[in-house]
C-alpha cells in the first residue's frame, strides 16, 4: 500500500461529497480541454476570410488599369446587351476599324493611341488571342501590356513576329514548350515564353504582336480596345467627350474614373478586413477570459475543498506526525489527493468534451463570420463589389452552424496534464498548511 | 544509561495561552527501564499528557534533557524528531486514532511503511500482528466495522509492528466497556511480559493502573510518588518524591 492507494483510498470516504466536487471540477476542466481547439477551428476559418479579402483585393487593385492620363475605348461586350438574347452570348466582339483609330489619333491633345486586339475563346479554340504593338513607343507607354509573369524562356521584344507566349495551361494543352512550334489558325508560331498564370487579373492564353493576332483573326487594321493618351490631366474629360461623340456606342473609360469607382470600393474592403480582425479578437479575447476563468475555479475548488479536509482531517493529520510521518510526506499524500480529484474531474471532462464540443463551443465562442466580396465591372462601366456575404460558416456537419474541432488525443493529453498542474497547484497550500502542523496542537483538535 | 530507555532531567514544559504561561511541567525527573510497565495517574491537569507527549516527541521541552534511547530529545529539530517518532516510538490513543479509510491490516501495514519496516512483507506481518491481538479474520473490515475494543487491538497492533522502543498509551481504556477493558489491559500486560516492550501508560483507572509494575503520580507537573511493584505483585514499595 502506497501512498497513492491512500489518496485514492481516501477520496472514497465521502462518496457524495467527492462525486460533487469531481463534476463541478469536471465542468470547468471540459472548458479548458474544448475552448483550445474551438479557439484554432474559429482562427483558422477566419484565416480563410483573410485570405479570400485579400485576394478580392489584390483583383480589385487589378481592375485599376488605366492612368490618369489614359482613356479606354471599346465596344462592350454583346452579350451585355440588353436587346441581345441569351443564343446570342457567343456573339463575337465588335472591334474597332482604322477609321476611327485616325479620328482619335486626330484629336487635339491625344499624344498615344495604343491598339489591342483579344479574342476570346471560341467553339474551336480553348484560349485567348491577344495582340498588343510591339513597337518602342507603345511598350514604353505602358509596359504592363506585356505579359508579367514569364516562368520559363522570354517576353516578347521590340520588333518581334512569328513569336507568341502561352500561358501554362495553353501550353499544356498545346503540349508545347519554350522553343516549340504552335499552329494557330493556320500560322506557325515559335513559343518563346511561357506566363505563370498566378494573376489576379488572368492570364491572356496566347499573346503576340498586334499585327500576328490580326492575322489569325482575320482582323486586318482594326482592334478590340484602344488605350488613348492624352497630354494633361486636365484634357481627359474632353478627350473622353470628344471620342464618344465619334460613336456613342463606344464605352469609353478614364484612368480617374477608375480610380475614384475602386476607391470606395477599396475603403469597403478594408472594413471587411477590419471586421473580419474584430471578429477573430473577439473570439481570441472571450476564449482567454473563459480559459481564465475555468483555471481560476478549478484551483479554487480544489484550494478550498483541500482546505475543507485539512481542517477536517487535524487530528488525522496528528496521528500521521505521531505515527513518524515526515512533513513531506503529509505534503505529498495532499498534493497526491489534489491531483488525484483533479485527474478524475479531467477523465470525465474528457467523455464530456467529445460528446459536446459542438454545442458547448457555440455556446462559449463567437460565431466567426465569412466575409467574402469580387470586385466586378458593370456595363456602365461602374466596379461594384458582388457576392459579399456574411455569416456563420460550417465547419463539422452539413450546413450546421456548428463550429468545432475534433478533441485529439493530444488535445486530451494536454488535458491531463494541466488538471495534473492544477490538482498540484490548488492543493498545495492545503498541503503545506497540513506539513506544518505541529503534532501536539493537531491531537489536542476537536 | 545502560538497561534506561528514557531518562528524563529537570523536565520543564511552559506552555503560553494568550499572555497568559502555564507550566504543566516543573523540573520533572524520570528513569524508565527497558521493559518497564509504568503507569502515569494523577488529576486533570497534572501534566501526564503533557508528559507523554513530550516522551512521545509530538511536544517538545522547554528545559531539560529527554534521553530517548540516548538520544536526547529535547535538543533536537522538529525533522530529527519526526525521526524518533517513526523509529522509536509506537502510540496507542483513547480514541484509537485509525485511519477511516484504511481497513484493519493496511492501518498496521501503514504503521511499518512509515517507519520503513518489513518491504515486501508487510501484509503477512501486519497479519500475524493483528492475529497477536486477537483479531484473526478481521483483517479486511474497516474500523467503523469494528467495536470499540476491536478498534484498540488494532491500535496496539498498529504500535507494536514497527518494534518500538517505547510504546506509549493514553488513556486505552477510556472508552471501553468493563469487559474489554480487562481484556485490553490484559493483551498489554500480555505484550509487556512476552515481548518485552517498553509501556508507558496515562491513565485514571486504579485498577487498569494496578496491573503495571510501576506507577507514578503526578500532580502540579511533579511526580509526587514513584511506587516500583516489582515484577507483576502488588505488593509495593513507595517512594515519596519532594
Amino acid at each position: 500500500m502506497g501512498i497513492l492507494t491512500r489518496a485514492t483510498k481516501n477520496l472514497s470516504r465521502r462518496k457524495t461529497r467527492a462525486l460533487i466536487v469531481i463534476i463541478a471540477l469536471s465542468l470547468a476542466l471540459t472548458l479548458l480541454i474544448i475552448l483550445p481547439p474551438s479557439i484554432n477551428a474559429r482562427e483558422a476559418l477566419t484565416q480563410q476570410t483573410f485570405n479570400d479579402l485579400i485576394g478580392a483585393d489584390g483583383a480589385l487593385n487589378a481592375t485599376v488599369t488605366l492612368s490618369s492620363t489614359e482613356i479606354q475605348c471599346d465596344y462592350p461586350p454583346p452579350y451585355l446587351s440588353p436587346t441581345i438574347s441569351i443564343s446570342d452570348v457567343n456573339l463575337p466582339q465588335p472591334l474597332m476599324n482604322e477609321s476611327l483609330y485616325n479620328n482619335i489619333t486626330s484629336i487635339p491633345d491625344v499624344t498615344n493611341v495604343i491598339p489591342i486586339l483579344y479574342e476570346l475563346p471560341t467553339a474551336n479554340r480553348s484560349y485567348t488571342i491577344y495582340g498588343i504593338p510591339l513597337d518602342t513607343a507603345s511598350l514604353l507607354k505602358e509596359p504592363s501590356l506585356l505579359p508579367a509573369n514569364i516562368t520559363d524562356g522570354r517576353n516578347l521584344r521590340v520588333g518581334d513576329s512569328g513569336v507568341v507566349v502561352l500561358d501554362e495551361e495553353t501550353a499544356k494543352n498545346f503540349s508545347v514548350s519554350v522553343g516549340g512550334t504552335v499552329t494557330i489558325s493556320g500560322l506557325n508560331f515559335t513559343v518563346v515564353g511561357i506566363e505563370g498564370s498566378e494573376l489576379p487579373q488572368g492570364t491572356h492564353g496566347a499573346t503576340m504582336s498586334l499585327s500576328d493576332a490580326q492575322a489569325v483573326t482575320n482582323a486586318t487594321d482594326e482592334a478590340s480596345s484602344y488605350n488613348v493618351f492624352v497630354d494633361n490631366i486636365d484634357n481627359v474629360n474632353t478627350v473622353a467627350a470628344r471620342i464618344s461623340s465619334l460613336d456613342p456606342n463606344l464605352q469609353v473609360t478614364d484612368g480617374l474614373s477608375q480610380l475614384n469607382t475602386a476607391e470606395p470600393l477599396q475603403n469597403q474592403m478594408a472594413e471587411l478586413i477590419q471586421a473580419a480582425q474584430n471578429n477573430l479578437n473577439q473570439i481570441q479575447g472571450t476564449g482567454i477570459v473563459e480559459i481564465g476563468i475555468a483555471v481560476i475555479a478549478d484551483a479554487a475548488i480544489i484550494l478550498f475543498i483541500m482546505l475543507f479536509s485539512v481542517r477536517e482531517r487535524t487530528k488525522e493529520i496528528g496521528t500521521l506526525k505521531a505515527m513518524g510521518a515526515s512533513d513531506s510526506a503529509i505534503l505529498a499524500q495532499f498534493i497526491l489527493e489534489g491531483i488525484v480529484l483533479s485527474l478524475i474531474a479531467a477523465i470525465v471532462a474528457i467523455a464530456i468534451g467529445v460528446f459536446a464540443i459542438p454545442t458547448l463551443s457555440s455556446l462559449l465562442l463567437p460565431t466567426p463570420v465569412q466575409v467574402g466580396a469580387t470586385p466586378e465591372t458593370l456595363p456602365n462601366g461602374t466596379m461594384i463589389l458582388t457576392r459579399i456575404t456574411s455569416g456563420p460558416r460550417p465547419f463539422l456537419g452539413n450546413g450546421s452552424n456548428i463550429i468545432a474541432a475534433p478533441i485529439t488525443p493530444e488535445i486530451m493529453l494536454l488535458g491531463l496534464g494541466t488538471a495534473v498542474l492544477l490538482g498540484a497547484l490548488g492543493s498545495l497550500y492545503p498541503a503545506l498548511k497540513a506539513a506544518r502542523t505541529r503534532p501536539a496542537e493537531a491531537m489536542r483538535y476537536e | 544509561m545502560n538497561d534506561l530507555v528514557l531518562k528524563i532531567e529537570n523536565l520543564t514544559k511552559i506552555y503560553k495561552i494568550g499572555r497568559r504561561e502555564v507550566q504543566p511541567l516543573t523540573n520533572l525527573n524520570l528513569e524508565v527501564k527497558k521493559g518497564e510497565f509504568t503507569a502515569i495517574m494523577g488529576p486533570s491537569g497534572s501534566g501526564k499528557t503533557t508528559l507523554l507527549n513530550v516522551i512521545g516527541c509530538i511536544d517538545k521541552a522547554t528545559s531539560g534533557i529527554v534521553l530517548i534511547d540516548n538520544v536526547d530529545a529535547a535538543k533536537l529539530p522538529e525533522s530529527k524528531l519526526c525521526k524518533i517518532r517513526r523509529d522509536k516510538i509506537g502510540f496507542i490513543f483513547q480514541n484509537f486514532n485509525l485511519m477511516p479509510y484504511l481497513n484493519a491490516r493496511e492501518n498496521v501495514e501503514l504503521s511499518m511503511e512509515l517507519a520503513g519496516k518489513f518491504q515486501g512483507q508487510r501484509g503477512a506481518r501486519a497479519k500475524e500482528f493483528l492475529a497477536t491481538v486477537g483479531l484473526s479474520g478481521r483483517e479486511q473490515h474497516s474500523p467503523q466495522r469494528l467495536s470499540h475494543g476491536e478498534q484498540q487491538r488494532v491500535a496496539i497492533a498498529r504500535a507494536l509492528a514497527k518494534d518500538p522502543a517505547i510504546i506509549l498509551v493514553d488513556e486505552p481504556t477510556g472508552n471501553l466497556d468493563v469487559t474489554n477493558k480487562q481484556e485490553i489491559v490484559k493483551l498489554l500486560v500480555d505484550v509487556n511480559q512476552k515481548q518485552g516492550t517498553t509501556i508507558i501508560m496515562v491513565t485514571h483507572d486504579e485498577q487498569v493502573a494496578a496491573k503495571t509494575q510501576r506507577m507514578l503520580l503526578l500532580n502540579d507537573g511533579k511526580i509526587l510518588q514513584d511506587q516500583q511493584k516489582g515484577p507483576f505483585q502488588h505488593e509495593s514499595k513507595t517512594k515519596e518524591m519532594h
